[in-house]
């Protein structure tokens, strides 16, 4: 099928009822769960996993696409009303949304958010229609050493670019990697840390790490803030147009940031928290009022709305054309085409191009389906915001809980659900970062995988990595990223003494 | 030197690692293979136990709000204990009960356990959601879950 064929054969799906519906409830459930402070799109994801059982999974994916890009879009508007951003790819939103809805201008601020955001996705997208089949046709050659230079970058940059100490982000890595040799070994059918135990033996599910990493774990945190009442959320957002000052103003950097945004998605480990806060560090510098910057400038609320959004349909190129996450939440994205039954990766294109592009069409509707919902209904939805937390935590657990069993049909996973919700917990705590662990978990059986194939190949010969020109640009680039921040660090140092 | 919250941590996981190692060290090779299942268990617990030692002598880069994180009051001590003790219970009896008692009873007192006294719409949502969340799964997804002593 060639892709013009394939792109008419994605319409056809995004544009029939079903698709219309999925997407609806995708990008509802994502704006829902993005707003509400802590629980973010990966939580966001995992909690859907469960209700796509036994659904086509055309449109599982598509549902689960558009309650990605819709957490991320809905996590702006806690940003802005209420300073308390309900994704981190949102906070530098909050930087100028937040003084801007102080001035009486919230309903200003959403709007400037909701088309920024919008344009940022739509652009993106046309660019993800364009590169993602090129990737998978170059994609398509990559033997098993390539995969495994392309994987190793990937967990290299995710551990490099995390917030806070590369160490611990490395360690996070390599726990996960560790949590994934559990059970018995698909070559040698060795059962590996199983401690005797039948439940082990499969190893464990990923819904039960992510749904535990992060859902179980956010929930000890709204915990502890249960008393806290939305305020704000409720109060006059005021109007909602903009003068054709404010559009020429952010024209601009929506523009440019939601192309950054975009480029900065497709990189392993970067996404939509780092794209938004380079974004609004560029136009910070560009500007030609920075002091502006901070105090409710249109710009500053632009760019990284702009590029956020830009940054989650990226994301999406290596994952549908390679098949491998370069971020936690697409790490989970990963899990859920698998649970549905489906490789993503350069043959998706061609075996499944209504997968393939029924996905990427969606996200059109998708994001018009956000501007409808941002613009006119926000203040209706911002109410959402005052659910009471022991409700939502109730429910969230709930959920949880359901959703892991429901995959395993077992007691024992359930207690590993909570297991992993105090490791989550306690990770947060001593600031460890949990994306690099789910990543690590993800791709840890794969990359295990591609490397013994390798091995195989070579019989036993490690230069079998080294021989092909891109699993050597890969390695090298793993030992760039992994260095980086280390030479950074003693350079820091160096000029500081 | 282990006064710094790195350090305990770094000696519990290169404690970790050691006892990873053991275990990937018990397990069983096979000649022919080149890559064997004991390989990649090994070179991990190796890089776990040196990045260990590196997180002993790294210098706290935790920022005052990661810092914060760590000062829980007393009250959310026990409500987190509280929380996790419902859910021990909940798994518990999630199978000889069933998931609606279970499902219905959880979400009610876990609620009102956190603080929420508002009894009606409490009663009213943990009544709602859980039926209809097994209304979902057992009915239109075809998926079995646990029904306990309830006929249906």
């Amino acid at each position: 099928m060639g892709a013009i064929e394939g792109i008419l054969t994605g319409f056809e799906v995004a544009f029939s009822w079903e698709g219309i519906l999925f997407v609806l409830l995708g990008v509802f459930v994502g704006t829902f769960i993005g707003m509400l402070p802590g629980l973010g799109p990966i939580s966001a994801i995992a909690i859907m996993i469960p209700i796509t059982y036994g659904m086509d999974p055309t449109l599982a994916l598509v549902m689960m696409a558009g309650v990605y890009y819709g957490a991320v879009f809905g996590g702006s508007t806690s940003s802005i009303l209420l300073n308390a951003p309900g994704i981190s790819g949102t906070v530098a939103s909050s930087f100028d949304g937040y003084p801007m809805a102080q001035q009486g201008k919230a309903g200003k601020a959403l709007a400037i958010a909701a088309i920024s955001s919008f344009a940022g996705g739509t652009i993106s997208v046309v660019l993800l229609m364009i590169f993602a089949p090129m990737l998978a046709s170059v994609a398509i050659s990559f033997g098993p050493p390539a995969y495994f230079a392309l994987m190793l970058l990937g967990l290299t940059a995710i551990a490099s670019l995390s917030e806070g100490s590369t160490i611990k982000a490395l360690i996070s890595a390599v726990v996960g990697f560790m949590i994934a040799t559990i059970g018995i070994d698909p070559q040698t059918g060795t059962g590996r840390f199983t401690f005797g135990s039948m439940n082990l033996l499969d190893g464990i599910d990923f819904l039960v790490i992510a749904l535990g990493l992060f859902a179980i774990a956010e929930v000890c945190y709204l915990v502890m803030s249960r008393h806290k009442s939305a305020t704000g959320s409720g109060k006059e957002i005021g109007s909602l147009k903009l003068s054709k000052d404010d559009v020429k103003e952010m024209s601009g950097p929506v523009g440019r940031q939601s192309l950054l945004g975009f480029i900065l998605g497709i990189l392993p480990g970067a996404g939509a928290t780092i794209a938004s806060f380079i974004s609004y560090i560029a136009e910070k510098r560009i500007a030609k009022k920075p002091e502006e910057f901070g105090k409710g400038s249109v710009k500053g609320l632009a760019a990284p709305e702009a590029s956020n959004n830009a940054a989650t349909s990226g994301a999406f190129v290596p994952l549908l054309s390679l098949g491998i996450p370069g971020s936690g939440t697409t790490a989970v994205m990963l899990g859920a085409f698998l649970v549905l039954g489906l490789q993503p990766g350069p043959m998706l294109m061609g075996d499944r191009p209504e997968v393939f592009w029924g996905i990427i069409a969606s996200m059109y509707i998708g994001n018009i389906f956000l501007l409808v919902l941002n613009l006119p209904l926000i203040p209706y939805i911002a109410r959402i915001l005052t659910i009471p937390r022991p409700l939502l935590i109730s429910l969230v657990l709930m959920f949880s809980l359901i959703g892991v069993y429901a995959i395993s049909f077992s007691v024992f996973d359930l207690y590993l659900l909570l297991a992993f919700g105090v490791i989550g917990f306690l990770m947060r705590m001593f600031a460890f970062p949990a994306p690099p662990f789910i990543l690590a978990f993800i791709l840890g059986g794969m990359m295990e995988q591609s490397f013994r194939q390798s091995m195989t190949i070579s019989n036993g010969s490690i230069s079998i990595m080294f021989e092909n020109n891109i699993s050597l640009v890969l390695i090298i680039l793993s030992v760039l990223s992994f260095a980086f921040p280390i030479a950074k660090s003693i350079w820091s140092k160096k000029k500081a003494s | 030197m282990l006064q710094g919250v790195n350090r305990k941590i770094g000696l519990i996981l290169a404690l970790l690692s050691i006892g990873y190692l053991y275990m990937s060290y018990q397990l069983p090779t096979y000649p022919y293979i080149p890559v064997d299942a004991d390989a990649v268990p090994k070179t991990l617990g190796w890089v776990l136990l040196v990045l260990s030692v590196a997180l002993i002598f790294s210098k706290d880069s935790d920022s005052e709000e990661q810092k914060a994180k760590r000062r829980i009051p007393k009250k959310d001590v026990k409500a987190l204990l509280g929380v996790g003790a419902l859910l021990l219970i909940y798994i518990m009896l999630f199978e000889t009960l069933g998931f609606i008692i279970m499902t219905v009873l959880f979400v009610y007192f876990c609620s009102w356990f956190l603080g929420y006294k508002n009894h009606i719409v409490n009663a009213i949502v943990s009544i709602v959601f859980p039926i209809a969340l097994y209304s979902i799964f057992v009915f239109m997804l075809q998926i079995k879950l646990p029904q306990g002593i309830l006929p249906f």
